[in-house]
């Protein structure tokens, strides 16, 4: 039996005007112990789901089971095998991280022992420590989303969704939230987590979904969805070249600073003397999944638009 | 989890949501006693002095009446800007235990303002201590009616600005219309039946009979202006609310 199971999920917000489509026809299965990754622009689809999953939102067709559980039909069953992080949520602006976690554990049943050693654990893990009695509204924004999180995985449910859960933490603090989600995964939890740090989603996920428009694009590892792009190699532009003069050469994507190519190892040479023998600069590395996401994304839209 | 376990987490609800606010921030219980108080004053400053006792049963009803009003207002906050509902909803928490927890924290708010009222009732009148018991069983029911009505109407706006004018009106036009601060025999008698239709009307009404006020209700039927009626209402309104606040809330976005 897997963790999650969707079949034919769909939902559709009833808006004044036109009604919106979040989800359409999703199937998706992830099994037990996963790290799962959903991926996917604004408003594509990923927090409807984890709503719907987490018994917030009720579908519009199709079913959703946890653990075997239908979420629809049995939320009682299913909600104690579940700890969700909100989308931007925020804390109790008068209590402090040490009391947010201990509380929230207790809220949910969790012995008074218990509750004292996860709290000290999961503060230690998470880099709380030194604020631990410092009261909310006191914290910075990064600081007070990595007490929201760690009153999430110090519950240890055997399901968790992490919605957005590192978002406005700086590069450190995410990097020791990854190794503490990474540690509830070995522990047993499955876990969602939908992210737009792509560098988050390949370095924690074992496998990732890319949403678009309500619907799942692909499903499978980082790796393989970088080899989607079908190119070897990575190119970055600074100066030399136009984004114009490279698209016979593979998928381009530019911006104000810099143009990447996508292209085959036989290019590389030809553009690299180009670029250099006009004063620009190259940095030559293998196919990211940001362009790997971009590629299939884009695809996807352009495939809708036509 | 077992009745003990939610019973627990309705209780710890309250300890960090209501007791710790309080004794973090303890301004807020002024800012909950400053209005029944000025009603109050004002009653005191204008009012002949035999009304005064009717205006401080008021003002502990009126406080029993505004935790509806806190209960939206904190409610929508959790869930709609601090998005903390939804961590309570996704746990073994019912939502009878949220819903218990945050009435309660509600309580603990009203409680400072609530002793207030009641001691300055004990100096101005003589009260039994039976007396105070009917008064504290009058204000608890109305304070679960005004909750529960609190906690359903937050369920049904999606925008924290759309509701915090209904709350105002709503709990407002249930605490300063009708004859709370002020005795039903006010009102012209062909048009007193029109004050049953605020429920408050009828936890005003044995309120200020159980401290031995008169002043009650006369519409001429014996059995409407009979306690047992008020008795009747306001219980059948609580469980009307209460069902309301757990069958037909929306814990879940349609």
């Amino acid at each position: 039996m897997d963790a999650l199971e969707a079949v034919g999920l769909s939902k559709t917000y009833a808006r004044r005007g036109a009604p919106v489509r979040a989800l359409d026809r999703v199937d998706l299965a992830i099994p037990k112990n996963a790290l799962f990754a959903f991926l996917g622009r604004n408003g594509a689809g990923k927090t409807t789901f984890i709503k719907v999953a987490a018994t917030l939102l009720l579908p519009t067709e199709g079913t959703v089971t946890l653990f075997g559980h239908d979420v629809v039909a049995d939320p009682a069953s299913v909600r104690p095998l579940m700890a969700l992080v909100p989308q931007e949520g925020k804390l109790f602006f008068h209590l402090t991280p040490r009391e947010h976690v201990y509380e929230y554990l207790r809220v949910r049943g969790v012995s008074k022992e218990s509750a004292t050693s996860r709290t000290d654990a999961i503060l230690e893990a998470m880099g709380l420590l030194s604020h631990q009695n410092v009261i909310a509204l006191r914290l910075s924004g990064g600081l007070q989303q990595r007490t929201l999180v760690a009153m999430v995985l110090a519950t240890e449910a055997p399901f968790l969704f992490l919605d957005e859960p590192t978002l406005g933490m700086d590069p450190f603090a995410r990097r020791q939230v990854w190794e503490v989600i990474r540690r509830a995964a070995r522990r047993g939890s499955t876990v969602l987590l939908t992210t737009h740090y792509l560098d988050e989603a390949e370095q924690l996920s074992d496998e990732l979904a890319v949403v678009e428009a309500g619907r799942i694009l692909y499903r499978g590892t980082g790796e393989a969805l970088k080899a989607t792009v079908g190119r070897e190699v990575r190119l970055q532009f600074s100066g030399g070249v136009r984004p114009e003069e490279l698209e016979p050469f593979g998928r381009v994507f530019a911006d104000r600073d810099r143009v990447v190519l996508l292209t085959a190892r036989a290019s590389v040479r030809e553009l690299t003397e180009l670029a250099l023998s006009r004063g620009g600069e190259v940095t030559v590395g293998p196919v990211t999944l940001e362009e790997a996401f971009l590629d299939l994304v884009g695809r996807g839209i352009g495939e809708d638009e036509s | 989890m077992s009745f003990r376990t939610q019973a627990n987490a309705a209780l710890r609800i309250c300890y960090f949501n209501g007791i710790m606010p309080l004794w973090r921030s303890p301004l807020l219980i002024a800012a909950v006693f400053l209005t029944p108080f000025s009603f109050l004053f004002f009653l005191y400053v204008i009012a002949p002095r035999s009304l005064f006792p009717f205006g401080v049963v008021g003002g502990i009803l009126f406080t029993a009446l505004f935790t509806g009003n806190g209960m939206l207002n904190d409610c929508a906050y959790l869930r709609l800007e601090r998005q903390l509902q939804q961590v309570f909803v996704a746990s073994p928490v019912s939502p009878l235990a949220y819903l218990l927890g945050m009435a309660l924290s509600e309580l603990a708010f009203a409680l400072p303002a609530t002793v207030l009222f009641t001691s300055i009732l004990v100096l101005v009148r003589p009260v039994s201590p039976l007396a105070l018991a009917a008064l504290l069983g009058v204000v608890l029911v109305t304070w679960l009616l005004a909750t529960t009505l609190g906690f359903f109407i937050s369920t049904l706006f999606a925008q924290l600005r759309e509701i915090w004018p209904i709350g105002t009106l709503v709990f407002s036009l249930l605490s300063v219309l009708p004859p709370v601060f002020y005795p039903a025999t006010e009102i012209p008698a062909r048009w007193q039946w029109v004050a049953l239709l605020a429920p408050s009307t009828y936890s005003a009404q044995l309120a200020d009979r159980a401290v031995g006020l008169g002043g009650g209700i006369s519409t001429g039927v014996a059995f409407v202006d009979s306690p047992l009626f008020a008795v009747g209402m306001l219980v059948a309104v609580t469980l009307l609310f209460g069902g309301a606040a757990l069958f037909l809330a929306r814990w879940r976005e349609p």
